[in-house]
């Protein structure tokens, strides 16, 4: 992969489909995580991703939720579903394919990012910034490889 | 010539009073976690409430070495509303009256 930089008002990084490939499908796990919320509803990736609004009142968090649980998942849902649109062409491509997001993607990529990353950190339990992360070295490959992805187009898109 | 006797009923009035001028503000707190990354907060501070550079940075600071951080003071709904928005961006956030935070 080749780190996003900005190209005018569009950004834009290279991607090889093995690359693009685990990442739309990270996303699309993501999103289905999400839509099918009501069956993980004690998962703690979904309960890091809607979070209690009101910490030591269920009640009104319960209701805040209520109110905004829907909207949220459904943004989430969409965000990552850019992520997979965008990928399309390089998953396909037999080699390292420029992936270019205008603003409006670039925004839905930050956030798709970020909710894959936590979903990846419920998964291998971090929970500590101190502790050093055990669980699947694999796993915690592809994670800090989407935090290398992510601080590239934090960096790109603030330039 | 207006008849006083006729001018509203004034009980309802303290009530008002006391649930909206008088409540005590809410803040919005983001907290830390060991997964967002220091730039990516730094950002949401900047592109979503509009602080400055150096501002953003102050506070991002504040979550990650004090483990939490007020970002903004208002009214109840407000408040939720940037809850909302920093859960869309990924960020743990949670509200409180300013009074319990």
């Amino acid at each position: 992969m080749k780190a996003f930089r900005r190209v005018g008002e569009a950004v834009s990084a290279k991607f090889e489909p093995a690359e693009a490939d685990a990442l739309a499908t990270m996303a699309g796990q993501v999103a289905a995580l999400v839509a099918d919320r009501a069956e993980y509803e004690s998962d703690p990736a979904v309960l890091r991703l809607l979070p209690d609004a009101y910490p030591d009142d269920e009640e009104a968090s319960a209701e805040f939720r209520r109110f905004t649980a829907d909207d949220l998942a459904a943004r989430k849902v969409a965000n990552a579903t850019v992520v997979v649109r965008s990928l399309e062409g390089a998953v396909h491509a037999r080699s390292a394919t420029t992936v270019t997001l205008d603003q409006q993607a670039a925004q839905a990529w930050l956030r798709a990012l970020t909710d894959i990353r936590l979903t990846i950190a419920a998964r291998l339990g971090i929970d500590d910034e101190e502790a050093e992360p055990a669980g699947d070295p694999l796993l915690l490959d592809v994670y800090d490889w989407l935090g290398f992805v992510q601080e590239s187009l934090v960096a790109a898109v603030s330039d | 010539m207006t008849d006083v006797l006729e001018r509203p009923d004034l009980v309802e009035v303290p009530e008002i009073v006391e649930s909206t001028v008088f409540d005590t503000p809410w803040v919005t707190i983001v907290w830390n976690d060991p997964v967002n990354l220091m730039s990516y907060v730094s950002y949401v501070f900047r592109s979503y409430f509009g602080f400055s550079k150096a501002e953003a940075e102050r506070r991002m600071l504040q979550v990650h070495n004090d483990g939490r951080a007020v970002v903004a003071t208002g009214s109840r709904e407000e408040m939720e509303r940037h809850v909302e928005a920093m859960h869309d961006f990924g960020l743990w956030a949670t509200l409180a009256k300013a009074d319990d935070a």
